[in-house]
């Protein structure tokens, strides 16, 4: 019964969690992130938006998220949701000299 | 054994030139009783590849190409040991050009076509054929 109390109010923070949550874009272009680096709330999604005539690749193996979106060519975009706070470095396996560092905050 | 490092000094410094081609480069006064490969020999290639593979493989494959980069952690099944691989000259060739996916392989290994120049995979693969097992199929 109790649970049934508790299902509306936790679906309505959910919701008005997701709601408020940005999505960041960032572009993959000449073999660069178009920023260095990024601010960010825990919630946020930061979506790589490949604007190269090649395929780029997005990872991590920072603490707060560990992710790999695999590879995708020019026009197409994948997205990762930062759920905890701290920093994080995303790379591209492809091109090793990529990388853009993430903060993450409360 | 002192020849050898000095050859293989020389090389680095021939390959490292020929890559920079800068003043400094080309300035440089090399021995001249050392023996250069030539760059077609096996020798040059396989040279030429471990320099590539450090660069874009070493992230999943490791710095001793067993599969246990510092990437390794993310995936399962893990990246190949390729110091045991049972893959041909031509498998390698292929899988490093298109990728994992399009081989039924680990959808993680990007496809390096476009990345490398034919001469890189092709030096590639000459490194991983030094790195192989004796018996493993050509």
């Amino acid at each position: 019964m109790l649970n049934k109390y508790l299902a509306f109010p936790l679906a309505f923070c959910a919701l008005v969690s997701s709601a408020l949550a940005a999505n960041h874009v960032v572009e993959q272009k000449g073999k660069a992130f178009s920023v260095k680096s990024l601010n960010v709330k825990v919630g946020d999604s930061v979506e790589f938006v490949n604007a190269d005539p090649f395929n780029h690749n997005v990872f991590s193996l920072s603490d707060i998220k560990t992710f790999d979106l695999g590879s995708y060519p020019q026009g197409q975009s994948k997205k990762v949701v930062f759920d905890k706070a701290g920093q994080a470095e995303v790379e591209c396996a492809i091109h090793p000299d990529m990388i853009l560092k993430v903060e993450v905050s409360e | 054994m002192k020849r050898h490092g000095v050859r293989a000094a020389a090389v680095s410094l021939m390959l490292l030139g020929a890559a920079t081609a800068s003043p400094m480069a080309a300035a440089v006064d090399l021995p001249s009783d050392v023996d250069f490969p030539h760059r077609d020999s096996p020798e040059a290639r396989v040279y030429r590849g471990s320099i590539v593979f450090s660069n874009y493989c070493v992230l999943c494959h490791g710095q001793n190409a067993d599969g246990k980069g510092r990437a390794a952690k993310l995936y399962t099944p893990p990246p190949a040991n390729l110091r045991k691989s049972d893959k041909t000259d031509e498998y390698k060739e292929l899988i490093i050009r298109r990728g994992g996916a399009p081989m039924a392989r680990s959808e993680f290994m990007p496809p390096w076509g476009a990345e490398l120049t034919e001469e890189q995979i092709s030096d590639v693969v000459s490194f991983l054929r030094s790195i192989a097992p004796e018996d493993a199929p050509r």
